[in-house]
C-alpha cells in the first residue's frame, strides 16, 4: 500500500483577489493600509448597514401601524380637543399638530439614538462595533438616518391625518425657509441624539430614567403644544439650547404666518442660524465625546459589562 | 432553552399556570402571596436601586408635573385669567393619569425587560411561582412610582397652581372606593397590553405609552368628552378610566365640572341631562372595570398559550 502523496498548495496566479471595497488579500500589513476610497466605502456601507434594520423594520411588524401611527395620532388629538374645548383660535390646533409631528422625531432621538448605545451594550453588540474596521460615527449616522426614515413615516402620517381630520390650514410665508429650518432641525436633533448616546452609555441605568426626563419636561420647556414665547426667559433659554424648541418656533412662525399668538422669539432666519450652529456643534461634540468614551471604556474595561 | 406547551414542572403543573408553589409545601394562597411580594420587591429594586432616593424621586415626578404644566400653560394662553377656574379640573385629571401611564407600562415593560434585556422570562415562566402573579408584582412596583408622581402633582397643584383643597370636603369613601376599583381597572388594562407585548417584538417599548395616550383622548381627564363626536364619547363611556377619574374628581371637588356628562354630552342624551352622581360613577366604574378585567384575563390566557406554542417566551428580537 503506498501512502498518498501530499497535495502541494496551488500558487495563486495573477494579481491577489480584491474584495468589494478593494482590500488586498496579500497579508495583514498590506490589508491594513487602506486608501481613502476604501475607508470611505467601508464607512458608507456601515451607515447603510446600521440604517437598514430601522427602515426594513417598518414593514416587518404589522402592529407597528396601530401603535406607532394611529395611537400617537389619537394622543395628539387629545391636545387638539383641549384647545377646542376652550374655543381657542384654529391656529392653535395647527400648533398641536405641528408639535405632534416634531415629537415623533424627538421620541426617536431619545429612545432610538440616545438610549441605543447603552442598549447595544446590554445586547452585547457594542464591542463588535468597536472591533469593526470603521469609524464609530458611521454607526451613529446610520442610526440617525434609519431613525429619520422611521420617524418621518410616523410624522407624515400624523401630519396628513390630523390636517384632514381637523381641517388645519397652513399659511406658509416661505417654503424655502421652511425646508431649510426643517432639515436643520433634524440635523440638530440627531446631533444632540449622538451626544446623548455617548453620555447615556456612561450613565448606564440612569439613561432609562433620563430618557423619561427628556420627554414631557422637554415638551413643556420647548413649547410643544403652545408658543414657547409664553414661557418668557425659560422659553428664550429653550430656543437657545433645545433644537426642538428652536425648530418648532421657527416653523410655527413660517407656516402659520399672521396667526395671533405670542411672539417674542427671534425671527425664523436667526433661528435657522441657531439650528445650523447647533447641528455643527453637536456633531463635533459627539465625535469628541465618542473618542473620550471609547478611550475610557477601553481603559476601564467596561465595554462588555452589561445591565449596569 | 425553548419553552413550549410540552414543558411541565416537576410538580406536574404546567409552567405559568395558576397555582401555588408546589415544591415548597405551604398553602396555595401562601405561595401566591410569597411570589407576589417577592416580585414587588424585585420590581422596586430594579426601578430604584441604581441611585440615591432624591434623584430617583426627581426622575419619578418630573414627568407628571411637566404634563400638568403643559396643560396649565395651554389653559392660560387661551382662557387668560378665567383659566384659574379650570386648573383644578386639569391638574387632578393629569395627576391621576400618571397612575394610568405607569400602571399600564409596568406590566408590559416587565415582559419586555425580562424577555429582551435580562432574558429571564423563560426562567420566570417555568419557576414554581405563578406567571401572572409575578407580572402583577412587577407592575405594582411601577404603579408605586406613578403614585409618587400623582401625589406630588396634586401637592404642586394645591401649593402653586391654586387648586382648592379642604380635607373636610373630600368624600373619603368615594375616593377610597374609586381608587381601589380604578387601580384594579388600570392593572387589567396593563395585563391586556402585556398580553400584546408577549406577541410582538422589541419595538413594543413604546406601545404602552401609545395606548395610554390614545385612552387619554376618551377619558375626559383634561377636557370634557362633550367636545368629542358621539361615537367617540361612547368609547369613553365603556372604558373604566373615565368613570374612575370622574369619581375621584367628584370626591376631591364636588363642584367641579363633569368630564363625561353634563349638557351637550352623549351621556346627557341617555340620562336626561343630569351630571352623574359619585355613586353612579362608582357603579359604572365597577361594571366597566369588571368587563375589562374579564377581557384582560381571557386575552392574557390566550396570549400565553400562543406564546408557548410558538416559542415566543424565549424569543429575543433585538434590532
Amino acid at each position: 500500500m503506498s501512502a498518498a502523496a501530499p497535495v502541494a498548495p496551488v500558487a495563486p496566479s495573477g494579481p491577489p483577489p480584491l474584495d468589494l471595497v478593494g482590500r488586498s488579500g496579500v497579508g495583514p500589513r498590506e490589508a491594513s493600509a487602506w486608501s481613502p476610497r476604501q475607508i470611505l466605502v467601508t464607512n458608507l456601507r456601515a451607515i447603510r448597514g446600521r440604517a437598514y434594520p430601522r427602515w426594513r423594520g417598518l414593514f416587518r411588524e404589522k402592529s407597528w401601524v396601530a401603535f406607532e401611527i394611529l395611537l400617537p395620532f389619537l394622543s395628539t388629538s387629545a391636545f387638539v380637543f383641549v384647545y377646542r374645548s376652550l374655543h381657542a383660535p384654529e391656529a392653535y390646533v395647527g400648533f398641536v399638530v405641528l408639535g405632534g409631528v416634531m415629537s415623533a422625531f424627538w421620541i426617536n432621538v431619545i429612545w432610538m439614538m440616545a438610549n441605543q448605545l447603552w442598549w447595544e451594550k446590554s445586547q452585547g453588540n457594542l464591542e463588535l462595533y468597536f472591533a469593526a474596521p470603521m469609524d464609530f460615527m458611521s454607526i451613529l449616522f446610520g442610526m440617525a438616518l434609519g431613525g429619520m426614515v422611521m420617524s418621518s413615516s410616523r410624522a407624515l402620517s400624523i401630519l396628513v391625518i390630523a390636517t384632514v381630520v381637523f381641517g388645519v390650514s397652513f399659511s406658509v410665508s416661505s417654503w424655502v425657509l421652511v425646508i431649510l429650518v426643517f432639515a436643520s432641525t433634524l440635523a440638530a436633533l440627531y446631533g444632540v441624539g449622538m451626544v446623548l448616546a455617548s453620555l447615556f452609555l456612561v450613565w448606564g441605568r440612569e439613561a432609562w430614567h433620563l430618557g423619561q426626563m427628556l420627554t414631557e419636561p422637554v415638551y413643556f420647556v420647548a413649547g410643544l403644544n403652545f408658543p414657547v414665547a409664553r414661557l418668557g426667559l425659560l422659553g428664550a433659554l429653550s430656543v437657545g439650547i433645545i433644537p426642538l424648541a428652536t425648530g418648532l418656533d421657527a416653523m410655527r412662525q413660517l407656516v402659520f404666518a399672521g396667526a395671533p399668538f405670542p411672539i417674542g422669539t427671534p425671527a425664523p432666519e436667526i433661528e435657522l442660524a441657531i439650528l445650523v450652529a447647533m447641528a455643527v456643534l453637536s456633531t463635533a461634540l459627539a465625535r469628541w465625546m465618542l473618542a473620550v468614551m471609547e478611550r475610557r471604556a477601553r481603559r476601564d474595561g467596561r465595554l462588555t459589562i452589561r445591565w449596569q | 432553552m425553548a419553552v413550549t406547551a410540552a414543558s411541565v414542572t416537576a410538580g406536574g403543573r404546567r409552567p405559568g399556570a395558576i397555582g401555588g408553589s408546589p415544591g415548597e409545601g405551604g398553602s396555595r394562597l401562601g405561595g401566591i402571596a410569597r411570589a407576589f411580594w417577592t416580585s414587588v420587591r424585585i420590581g422596586w429594586r430594579m426601578e430604584a436601586n441604581w441611585t440615591d432616593p432624591l434623584l430617583f424621586f426627581i426622575y419619578s415626578v418630573a414627568k407628571p408635573v411637566s404634563a400638568a404644566l403643559i396643560l396649565v400653560v395651554m389653559l392660560s394662553i387661551v382662557a387668560g385669567p378665567a383659566a384659574a377656574n379650570l386648573r383644578p379640573f386639569v391638574v387632578i385629571g393629569t395627576a391621576l393619569w400618571s397612575l394610568v401611564t405607569s400602571g399600564i407600562s409596568g406590566l408590559a415593560w416587565s415582559i419586555l425587560d425580562d424577555r429582551e434585556r435580562y432574558r429571564m422570562l423563560k426562567y420566570i415562566y417555568v419557576s414554581p411561582a405563578d406567571f401572572v402573579v409575578v407580572l402583577l408584582g412587577r407592575g405594582v412596583a411601577r404603579l408605586g412610582v406613578g403614585a409618587a408622581g400623582t401625589i406630588i402633582t396634586i401637592v404642586i397643584g394645591i401649593l402653586v397652581l391654586g387648586v382648592p383643597f379642604d380635607l373636610g370636603r373630600i368624600d373619603w369613601p368615594v375616593l377610597v372606593l374609586a381608587t381601589l376599583f380604578g387601580l384594579t381597572s388600570v392593572v387589567a388594562l396593563a395585563l391586556l397590553l402585556a398580553a400584546i407585548c408577549l406577541q410582538t417584538r422589541q419595538e413594543s417599548w413604546s406601545y404602552p405609552e401609545a395606548f395610554a395616550g390614545a385612552a387619554f383622548l376618551v377619558s375626559g381627564a383634561v377636557f370634557p368628552l362633550t367636545v368629542l363626536p358621539a361615537p367617540v364619547q361612547v368609547l369613553g363611556l365603556v372604558t373604566p378610566l373615565g368613570w374612575w377619574i370622574e369619581a375621584a374628581r367628584r370626591a376631591f371637588l364636588p363642584d367641579a365640572p363633569s368630564g363625561i356628562g353634563g349638557a351637550g354630552s352623549y351621556l346627557a342624551s341617555i340620562n336626561g341631562g343630569a351630571v352623574p352622581s359619585a355613586a353612579e360613577c362608582l357603579l359604572a366604574l365597577i361594571v366597566t372595570g369588571a368587563v375589562a378585567t374579564l377581557a384582560a384575563a381571557v386575552v392574557f390566557r390566550f396570549s400565553v398559550r400562543r406564546a408557548q406554542e410558538r416559542g415566543l417566551l424565549d424569543l429575543t428580537t433585538g434590532s
